[in-house]
């Protein structure tokens, strides 16, 4: 039990706990006290605004009430019943229009804005200024994402602060002082990081915006769709801002457990993908060695019939972890009911051991010590999981990067490796639904793969298309019949596509790295038809009843998978399910896979790649750097400094890559991002 | 003291000259409670311009026990206020008087590391103050490592949440208090913050002995106070006077008087921004209460002093485009408010001002005053506020004579440097 206090806010008397601010505490009262500056989630309160300025008794000035915590016995006047906060609140709006331009009717934040609200409600009605305002050059774009207005600009503050705080990138700072203080990139490079697209969420004004949105659409004419996003297995939760058909933003859709509100730049930005050049948008047959023509549904699902038909129960399919959990399922029961074809190449494997030790990923702020088991980096994998544990470090976690010494309170792995007497343990899937497809997969059926060379592929998904393994497979396969979205993933390899749709238009479900099975909702109808519904069509002809209802797939998948829950349960902001019992551990295999004297490559697979990004042009910029990470120890060893150019080689191959000496990174291992790797092999020297 | 001496007349004094640092070797034998003790016997107010009691502030420094966490003692050294000039002197005439009270402020609060944040621009001081440091035998220091900062240049750094900021490598920009320095301060640890005046003063206040210094002064000041004269007198630069000394004899004195027979207008008595003076005010005591009794203080102890030729408006605008230009940005009372001020300021020097200007003016004052989160703002607009007070007739004559009185012409020759010639100090030499 923590202890409370007392507090008398305008005549209200509330109990919060000890160390509650009084901004809360107000809020606890069912009171307003407006805020600019203000965002708990940017760490200590700043009270630079000072749009919060409240009465307390006892203390002779107005006082802030973002940096104040409450009292025992304090008492409190807001605006509402003090005379002279009222004035202070009125006071600080005057000043902040002083200088702001007042360009509403062409802002974007226009109708959304904190700014206009509280003038509205707090503000003064006309002006008294008469003095030319500040100008600033505008709009700037500091990265290609986002456009900076400087005249709109209220100093709070958030921004930097989520630069220097959260992000801890340090690129966004403020410049020059007083009222010619600006913000500004550091040394007026483009703004370059995982998450800089939540400063455009941040702005209580329209100074900073996506550049994606600019001039798209007003708050009036919009619907925001509650969904969770699909291109990661953090499964961050998301509003889709859709207008006349189409999205024309992502917005944070805070899940305390999960994202805290924060998206990576791929989650915000990459929904350009759905109207790319290359969608598909109808059945398509090759025409040629790399190129498709249109055909009809009911030629394409003749088509798919006989070459199903053909395969038999030799066909494999492979998945893209992409899917939802419906998708997959369905498929899966055309595949193993209707065909006997059992055998699949699944995106990954997602041990269940771990099950017993899942945990909300917010629990890793609470952890003292974890241990960072990865050969990805975290942030390319999991971007948000990598915000979560900066914000352990700062609370003063230890982490170490590779095995730990002793037991520790929170693993963060990549492997199937031991736990390292982790009470927590937080898996990182390579893929946004791995576990929820593999789920699906197995819920389908239980016959065994037959041994028999495949005669037919079935890809689903453009991730399966664009893997190199699957590509081999497809390389062998006589016939092989695709499910995406975009041509040129499928060019040159499938003899018949069908199109496919985005986690953005379609219903159903999804299972994140922690195991919290979240439900996508349809943000906007897709070109084409739902994969379930043709699927549907096609078991018909292989006389499996399978329905095209998300809902039913769902309920009939809950009652193996998912304990029964009711697709209508899947909340807007899911739950986890509780542990698992334990599994008895298997041997697994120790983390030492070091080999040689060389050094172990890892090809990682970077954030911003895939299907979804190459069709985002704004996001190029984003694309990793050619450089290699290796540990301290690697460096030095070889006396190498951070960014200098090195050489790498393997094998006869070699390839000059500039050094980053990172800390994330144990030694023996060195990492390059999939596109600058080129030929190397797994085994790598790297010399200065 | 019947003449007040004029101190600081030596050259620079060496550690051979100074004399060995005796008072620390006094304050070592004490326990570090014992020392604040004799600081709290003396009663010494901080010298920056708060006025907090020192050995207070000492006082509520946690032990080690109570937070491990190493102490810090920081000394502000960025002397800005226009007007004062005092510890310039200090630090150029007497470094081994400050090097000393250093060390033994240092034992009292049980710290190793003392920062001194020194003004970017005063670079002779600084040389003078790193060649003092290094004729200090290792012996004396005791394990003591004194860092010697320069600041960048910006008047709010002489704040002491903002100093910490900046010496922590960050924007200068004031944090909101609590936690207070002594609690969370440099790097987030008990931290001790004075002014260069204080920390000259506690060798003689443990040479003397506490409550023999408290004998000097008046009640709320004890002691002497180095007072930076300068504006329209004869004989400008710092004295050391005893608390209490009439402000009269002050400039009439020490001052000698006001030059080419001009007549006194009036006096800003401790720094920009205290409220000002008029010439009927300045036969007043130079202490806490007296001053405090007319509304204003002895802040840094920069006393300015006007004659008949100063326009008020124009000394507003002065001081009110120095705070514009050194508003740091962080709230918007005092990064707008103050932009504000000087324009309505100019518009009324420039005779284009309505009533309802001068209505604003005081209006933008009151929604300035006491709503910041430092006081820089709020002391641009207690200023200004006053200047209105004390000379509206003079403010009313510019709105009626559609022009200034004065014509127009600077009447500031000798007080302080506009803004547009501030410049800075280049950077000293590897």
């Amino acid at each position: 039990m923590t202890d409370l206090v007392k507090v008398t806010i305008d005549e209200r008397t509330v109990e919060v706990p000890k160390g509650t601010g009084v901004v809360e505490t107000a809020a606890a009262a069912g009171i307003e006290i407006p805020v600019f500056c203000y965002e708990p989630r940017l760490g200590a309160p700043v009270g630079a605004c000072r749009m919060c300025l409240v009465e307390v008794e006892g203390m002779p000035k107005l006082q802030a009430g973002c940096t104040l915590t409450a009292t025992d016995g304090m008492v409190v006047h807001t605006a509402r019943t003090s005379k002279l906060s009222a004035e202070g609140q009125n006071a600080t709006l005057e000043f902040i229009l002083v200088n702001h331009p007042l360009d509403c009717p062409v802002c974007d934040k226009g109708g959304e804005c904190p700014l206009q609200d509280l003038t509205f409600r707090y503000g003064p009605g006309n002006t008294r200024m008469t003095f030319p305002k500040r100008t600033f050059e505008k709009p700037i774009p500091i990265s290609p994402l986002i456009a900076l207005d400087r005249e709109r600009c209220i100093l709070c503050y958030r921004c930097t602060r989520f630069s220097e705080e959260v992000a801890e990138d340090g690129q966004l700072v403020a410049v020059n002082r007083g009222s010619q203080s600006v913000i500004a990139t550091f040394e007026d490079e483009p703004y370059r990081g995982a998450f800089s697209g939540n400063v455009t969420e941040l702005c209580p004004v329209g100074a900073l915006t996506s550049t994606q949105y600019r001039f798209e659409a007003r708050p009036w004419e919009i619907q925001n769709v509650p969904t969770v996003c699909g291109l990661c297995p953090v499964g961050c939760n998301i509003s889709a801002t859709t207008r006349e058909g189409k999205v024309k933003r992502i917005l944070s859709r805070n899940h305390p457990e999960v994202d805290e509100g924060w998206l990576c730049d791929k989650g915000r930005f990459a929904y350009a993908h759905l109207g790319a050049r290359d969608r598909i948008t109808a059945p398509l047959v090759k025409a040629g060695p790399r190129r498709f023509e249109q055909i009809s549904w009911d030629d394409a699902l003749d088509a798919a019939e006989s070459t199903l038909r053909a395969g038999g129960s030799s066909t494999v399919t492979a998945l893209s972890g992409g899917e939802s959990v419906e998708e997959a399922y369905a498929l899966a029961r055309l595949m193993r009911e209707g065909l006997g074809a059992n055998t699949a190449v699944l995106p990954e494997e997602v041990p269940d051991r771990f099950d017993a030790y899942r945990a909300p990923l917010s629990a890793l702020r609470d952890a003292k010590t974890i241990a960072v088991v990865c050969d990805e980096p975290v942030v390319e994998r999991a971007p948000v999981v990598d915000l979560w544990l900066r914000s352990a470090r700062r609370k003063g976690a230890a982490i170490t990067y590779g095995v730990p010494e002793g037991d520790v309170d929170a693993l963060v792995t990549d492997q199937a490796g031991p736990r390292y007497g982790a009470t927590n343990v937080y898996h990182l899937p390579r893929t946004p639904n791995g576990r929820g497809v593999a789920d699906a997969w197995s819920a389908a059926g239980d016959g065994e793969p037959v041994d028999e060379k495949p005669r037919v592929l079935v890809i689903s998904g453009d991730e399966a298309a664009t893997d190199p393994a699957v590509r081999a497979i497809a390389a062998e396969a006589e016939f092989v019949l695709g499910i995406g979205m975009f041509e040129d993933s499928f060019r040159g390899i499938a003899d018949l596509v069908l199109p496919g749709v985005s986690y953005l238009e379609r219903d159903g479900t999804t299972v994140n790295l922690e195991d919290r099975l979240q439900r996508q909702r349809r943000a906007v109808v897709a070109p084409v038809p739902d994969v379930t519904m043709w699927i549907s069509k096609l078991a018909e002809r292989f006389d499996v009843e399978v329905s095209p209802h998300v809902s039913v797939l769902f309920d009939e998948l809950a009652a193996k998978c998912f304990g029964g829950i009711a697709f209508s349960d899947v909340g807007e902001r899911a739950d986890l399910p509780p542990r698992a019992e334990e599994v008895s551990d298997t041997n697994p295999v120790s983390d030492a896979r070091t080999t040689g004297a060389g050094l172990r490559l890892v090809a990682y697979r970077p954030l911003f790649s895939g299907a979804a990004v190459e069709r985002t042009p704004e996001l190029e910029f984003q694309k990793p750097e050619a450089e290699i990470q290796l540990s301290r120890d690697d460096a030095k060893a070889r006396g190498i400094k951070n960014g200098q150019t090195v050489t790498v080689s393997s094998n006869g191959t070699s390839v000059e890559l500039r050094a980053r000496v990172a800390k994330d990174i144990h030694s023996g291992v060195v990492r390059i991002a999939r596109e600058h790797a080129a030929d190397l092999h797994a085994n790598v020297e790297v010399k200065p | 003291m019947a003449t007040p001496e004029i101190v600081f007349a030596n050259a620079t004094t060496s550690y051979a000259e100074y004399g060995g640092y005796t008072a620390l070797e006094r304050a070592r034998a004490m326990t570090p409670a014992e020392a604040t003790e004799e600081l709290m016997a003396s009663e010494l107010r901080g010298r920056g311009g708060a006025f907090f009691p020192t050995g207070r502030k000492w006082s509520f420094v946690p032990s080690k026990e109570q937070l491990p966490k190493p102490h810090y003692l920081v000394v502000n050294a960025d002397e800005s206020e226009p007007g004062s000039f005092k510890d310039n002197e200090i630090l150029s005439r007497v470094p081994h008087r400050f090097i000393e009270g250093c060390l033994i402020t240092a034992h009292a609060v049980d710290c190793a590391h003392v920062f001194v944040y020194i003004r970017g621009e005063y670079s002779g001081p600084y040389e003078i103050l790193v060649n003092a440091l290094e004729e200090v035998p290792k012996d004396v220091l005791g394990g003591v490592t004194i860092v010697v900062h320069r600041g960048a240049g910006a008047y709010i750094c002489g704040e002491e949440t903002a100093l910490l900021e900046s010496l922590e490598g960050k924007r200068g920009q004031p944090r909101s208090k609590p936690p207070f320095p002594a609690v969370s301060g440099l790097y987030a640890a008990p931290t001790v913050v004075n002014n260069v005046e204080t920390i000259a003063t506690v060798p003689p206040i443990i040479a003397m002995g506490g409550a023999e210094y408290a004998k000097l002064g008046v009640p709320n000041t004890r002691g002497t106070r180095v007072v930076s004269i300068s504006g329209n007198v004869v004989n400008g630069g710092n004295y050391e006077i005893e608390a209490g000394m009439s402000m009269h004899d002050i400039i009439y004195g020490l001052g000698g008087g006001i030059p080419d027979g001009r007549e006194l207008k009036a006096v800003v008595p401790g720094g920009s921004s205290t409220v000002i003076l008029t010439k009927d005010e300045v036969d007043v005591g130079y202490d806490f209460d007296s001053l405090g009794a007319l509304h204003t203080a002895m802040g840094s102890a920069g006393i300015v002093v006007l004659d008949d030729r100063c326009c008020i408006v124009q000394l507003g605008i002065r001081f009110s485009e120095f705070y514009e230009h050194e508003s740091c940005g962080k709230c918007t009372p005092c990064r707008e408010g103050t932009r504000w001020l000087t324009a309505i300021l100019r518009k009324l020097e420039d005779g284009r001002a309505t009533q309802a200007d001068l209505d604003l003016l005081l209006d933008v004052c009151d929604r300035i005053n006491g709503k910041c989160l430092c006081p820089l703002g709020d002391s641009d607009a207690i200023i200004v506020a006053s200047y209105v007070a004390k000379f509206r007739d003079e403010f009313q004559a510019h709105i009626d004579e559609g022009s200034c009185p004065f014509g127009g012409a600077s009447s500031l020759d000798h007080v302080l440097a506009p803004v547009a010639m501030h410049t800075h100090a280049p950077a000293v030499p590897a």
